[in-house]
């Protein structure tokens, strides 16, 4: 897969991103997931986190857009250098 | 199905955090070889857009949503071991910088949606993937998301058990609960995945037709 065609994946995954986006705070941003209903089924509520993470995945759709593409950002270059490190180095 | 913190049983996150280690050793030996080498970029963009999908929750009817959690996309493109790895960073990444899933259950959420997830993928599509390519993909998709609920719901019940209620929920409204949700959100797991895969194929046709595809 050469650098023309991992731009285009990118730029792909991004626009669809984009659109899903719209469709998640049009359908899905209201709702808890399966956990979060079973939790609230049993009446558990979720607890302070004993770490409190940097960022979140944001209220509305820029701040959720901006929080996705700083995730994927970090996922992907973590992700490279990781392998690069770890897989590559020491590959045999 | 991001665990948070506080909710299990702490000798079960335990438990979590020391086959998660294990099995994440084990993937990182398995993976070392020249092919792996080559596919590092395809495992970042995987990776990468894997996480961005599981921002996209879906509904799947009673209130409740659902979203892809990509095991079997990652194993199915990746083999086992460094599918496990890329899932694995997925929720590193998520718990540590956006606060998806707890930090002390990161074990436990490595354990049901990276080992689990992976190994129920490949288990399914190494078996049945050579001759009915989608079906196998869209059953190895389902079964991922619903083996990981599965085990989340054991954990759960056991949680509650072992701590005479203090933790968990009881296993009579955990496993019909998760079960119920996740074949739900599974089938919407078996749809996506099976869609992403079927326009891979047309992306990176080289990669499918590579005889040494499955790394590990």
């Amino acid at each position: 897969m050469n650098t023309t065609r991992y731009g285009l994946a990118i730029v792909g995954i991004i626009i669809l991103f984009a659109i899903g986006l719209e469709l998640f705070f049009l359908f899905s941003a209201e709702y808890g997931d399966g956990l979060e209903k079973t939790m609230e089924k049993a009446g558990v509520t979720e607890g302070e986190p004993v770490f409190k993470a940097p960022l979140d995945y944001g209220d509305d759709y820029a701040s959720a857009f901006l929080a996705g593409l700083l995730g994927f950002a970090i996922l992907f270059l973590v992700a490279y250098g990781l392998g690069r490190v770890v897989i590559a180095r020491r590959a045999p | 199905m991001h665990i948070p913190d506080g909710l299990m049983w702490p000798a079960l996150l335990g438990v979590g955090w020391i086959v998660s280690i294990g099995m994440v050793w084990y993937a990182v030996r398995k993976t070392r070889s020249p092919l792996a080498r080559e596919r590092i970029p395809l495992m970042a963009l995987l990776g990468a857009g894997i996480f961005v999908a599981q921002m996209l929750n879906f509904p799947v009817g009673g209130g409740t949503t659902g979203h892809l959690v990509g095991a079997a996309l990652a194993t199915i493109m990746l083999g086992f071991a460094p599918a496990l790895l890329v899932m694995t960073l997925i929720l590193i990444v998520q718990a540590l910088m956006f606060g998806d899933g707890g930090v002390t259950a990161l074990g436990l959420n490595i354990l049901n949606m990276a080992v689990i997830g992976c190994g129920v993928s490949q288990l399914i599509y190494g078996r049945f993937g050579g001759s009915m390519k989608r079906g196998a993909t869209i059953a190895a998709a389902w079964a991922a998301v619903f083996g990981g609920a599965l085990a989340c719901a054991i954990e759960l019940g056991a949680s509650y058990w072992a701590s005479a209620g203090s933790y968990g929920i009881p296993m009579t409204v955990a496993l019909p609960s998760m079960l119920g949700y996740h074949a739900l959100i599974g089938a919407g797991e078996g749809i996506l995945t099976a869609g992403i895969i079927a326009y891979l194929h047309q992306l990176l046709p080289e990669i499918f037709a590579s005889p040494g595809r499955q790394l590990a």
